[in-house]
């Protein structure tokens, strides 16, 4: 709608600057013509000035040399009337013969208006009679009842303006109504480029002045729909391949786990023999997490996971997680401590529970994946003005500089890539990073206080949930 | 915790890997059960389900001749056996299928021996509890039934309150039981802000089962997590 906006400003701009160079041109142009044109007062200066020229003397009447000659140049003739005769007293040498020698005062009147046989008279008043000048009949034009209605002059200024005025509105109304229509074919053509970015499907009628963009803009929409489910059906490939690898090695993991169990618990057999079983078991239940881990991932990057958003209490959660982890028997290497607050309020969320509780987990077990020797690890909730906050750390060996920063710039899976050796930080962690940010909270990773590793999990306040 | 009378319970496995069912088999007896059968395919189980009448059932949902879920549906027409899902597939839509169906648990193939042991367990104090309702702790033993606490010799009514708590805390016996559990186990869906109501309970409840309720035994506190309930030893 701005872009419309703009445009409408951009073409009534362009108008006003046309109509006036418009203006101004015209201006010009009437300067020019009218500068060389012979001046509409001219004839009449004439005949004064042959009045005032032509001398009586006792020969007859004499004209001064140079009106002579300027009445010669034009080709003008001349005559006096006498006043009180009414005859010509005096003519130029070149007067017409039709051009008659007496006139009645309504023949007088009649000429001074217009014209003598066809040639335009001017006169011009001499002292004891007329001066008539006569140019030839196609010199001049005259108009011969020059007489308008008083009021229409008295106004004429008004009038000019009204007319101006109307024009210019015409003008403006034809222009918008036009311009309008055109913006009205544009409108739905910009309308569906601007939704093609949204990845919806997008579709423009394609009919009007623009018909042939909207086909182009839909066959566009188009394209991106099929690249679109295209990458989706690759992607749905993708998971669905994960989960069923990580289904059928469910089972034959569960005989291993299961013996590995049943082995260690046996008190009837040597401790060197159980501790190997205890190998097998702790190690399949790694392989277990790790299957866990990335069928979740897996479906967490292609959005399959569904969040179903409920208001959860983040400190029930954390409490549960912690529990959970307790009470699997095997953390006499590991004490948990709970530090939150203990008269802090509910924390309320909206957010996915299992998923919360999976993310908590997963950082309690990355702890003890990392400190095979043991550590303690301390959970707590807390409250700032604007955000809820679940810190999971550890006083275990901790990580490098090193290896810190690359956990707060690499968003994928870190494969190790020194060795089989080296401990992974990596799908547990990007979990974590996925699952917060589906709850548009963040991840931060830092050293615990004295030693160890430390990971703040961030969750904005909503103020209008419970 | 022996529960020597729960051992006696008749449990039928249905998997159609029959490595499972023995390994399975296996840990249950390693667990003192007495009475285990096994069954391969859907049709199997329910003559079983008819003809023996198990006290539990742990259904595998992948089966040759069928699926586990439609399998729990028949069964339910006639009888009232609780069901443990074992099963490989872990979707939460599949888990939430489960025990939307009534099933008592679900778990998730890999698991850990000790797990499968400690649920079943679970199940099996929930459903035949009523068997024995004497629960014995160190100083004292609840009446779940009659809703109070024998020490002795002297009966202490319970409130419903207290019953929902200590049902609560019994039902996961010897493992932590967080006060957001508890809160809702007592007051329903919204527990929010009853943390405090909690606790007062809890020192009442103490005041009826411990012989010194100023050091409890019976009734643990997990500092800021939640509670245990201890079992006594027979």
């Amino acid at each position: 709608m701005k872009d419309i906006t703009k445009l409408i400003r951009r073409f009534v701009g362009i108008l006003l600057l046309s109509t006036i160079l418009v203006i101004v041109l015209n201006i010009i142009i009437l300067a020019v013509i009218s500068t060389s044109q012979t001046a509409n007062g001219r004839p009449w200066t004439t005949a004064k000035k042959t009045a005032e020229a032509l001398q009586e003397t006792e020969t007859g009447y004499i004209l001064s040399g140079d009106i002579s000659d300027q009445l010669n140049r034009e080709n003008a003739w001349a005559i006096y009337i006498d006043n009180d005769t009414l005859e010509v007293k005096w003519h130029t040498e070149n007067l017409p013969d039709t051009v008659p020698l007496q006139y009645t005062i309504s023949d007088i009147a009649s000429l001074t208006r217009g014209y003598i046989d066809g040639y335009p008279t001017y006169t011009g008043e001499s002292e004891n009679g007329l001066v008539v000048v006569g140019y030839p009949k196609d010199r001049y034009w005259k108009h011969m009842s020059p007489s308008w209605d008083y009021d229409f002059i008295k106004n004429a200024p008004y009038t000019v303006l009204i007319v101006i005025g109307v024009n210019i509105f015409l003008i403006f109304l034809i222009y918008i109504i036009a311009n309008s229509k055109l913006l009205k074919s544009v409108k739905p053509i910009t309308n569906g480029i601007q939704a093609l970015p949204s990845g919806e499907p997008v579709y423009v009628r394609e009919k009007g002045l623009l018909s042939n963009l909207a086909a182009k803009i839909n066959q566009t929409s188009d394209i991106l729909q099929k690249q679109k489910r295209n990458l989706q059906r690759k992607e749905t490939a993708r998971a669905n391949w994960i989960s069923g690898v990580s289904h059928d090695i469910r089972t034959p993991l569960s005989m291993v786990m299961g013996y590995a169990g049943q082995i260690e618990d046996n008190e009837s057999l040597p401790e060197s023999e159980r501790k190997k079983a205890r190998i097998i078991r702790q190690q399949s239940t790694k392989m277990k997490n790790l299957i866990n881990d990335l069928n979740l991932a897996s479906k967490l990057e292609y959005n399959m996971q569904p969040i179903n958003p409920k208001p959860v209490n983040l400190v029930a959660i954390a409490r549960q997680s912690v529990v959970d982890f307790l009470n699997l028997g095997i953390g006499e290497k590991y004490p948990i401590e709970w530090n939150t607050d203990e008269t802090l309020a509910a924390c309320v969320i909206n957010g996915d529970k299992e998923l919360l509780r999976r993310a908590i987990g997963n950082l309690i077990t990355n702890s003890q994946t990392h400190n095979p020797d043991g550590c303690t690890i301390s959970v707590c909730v807390e409250k700032s003005d604007t955000e809820y906050k679940i810190i999971v750390k550890d006083n275990g060996i901790g990580v490098t500089d090193e290896k810190l920063e690359k956990l707060r710039t690499t968003p994928h899976y870190m494969m190790s890539d020194d060795g089989t050796t080296e401990p992974r930080h990596g799908l547990g962690l990007l979990i974590v990073g996925q699952i917060v940010s589906a709850h548009k909270g963040t991840v931060a990773f830092d050293h615990g206080k004295q030693r160890g590793f430390a990971v703040t999990l961030a969750f904005p306040i909503i103020n209008n949930s419970i | 915790m022996d529960y020597n009378y729960l051992k006696y319970k008749k449990i039928l496995i249905v998997d159609d890997e029959s490595d499972l069912l023995e390994m399975v088999t296996s840990i249950l007896e390693q667990d003192g059960f007495k009475t285990i059968k096994t069954a391969g395919t859907v049709s199997e189980a329910l003559k079983m389900c008819k003809e023996w009448k198990p006290d539990l059932a742990i259904l595998d949902v992948m089966l040759p001749d069928g699926n586990g879920f439609s399998l729990f549906e028949q069964m339910k027409t006639f009888t009232e056996v609780p069901v443990l899902f074992l099963t490989a597939r872990g979707e939460d839509e599949d888990k939430l299928k489960g025990l939307g169906l009534g099933a008592d648990d679900y778990m998730v193939k890999p698991f850990l021996p000790k797990e499968l042991s400690l649920r079943i367990g679970i199940i099996l104090r929930h459903y035949y509890q009523g068997e024995n309702p004497i629960v014995p702790l160190a100083g004292s033993q609840i009446d779940f039934d009659r809703a109070e606490v024998i020490k002795e010799n002297e009966h202490f009514p319970l409130t419903a309150k207290e019953h929902d708590i200590l049902l609560a805390l019994y039902r996961n016996a010897e493992r932590i039981v967080t006060i957001d559990q508890l809160c809702e186990a007592a007051w329903g869906d919204n527990p929010y802000g009853y943390e405090n109501s909690l606790m007062a309970h809890i020192r009442r409840i103490r005041e009826k089962i411990e012989a010194n309720p100023s050091k409890p035994v019976s009734l643990i506190t997990v500092r800021g997590l939640g509670y245990k309930l201890v079992l006594a030893e027979k």
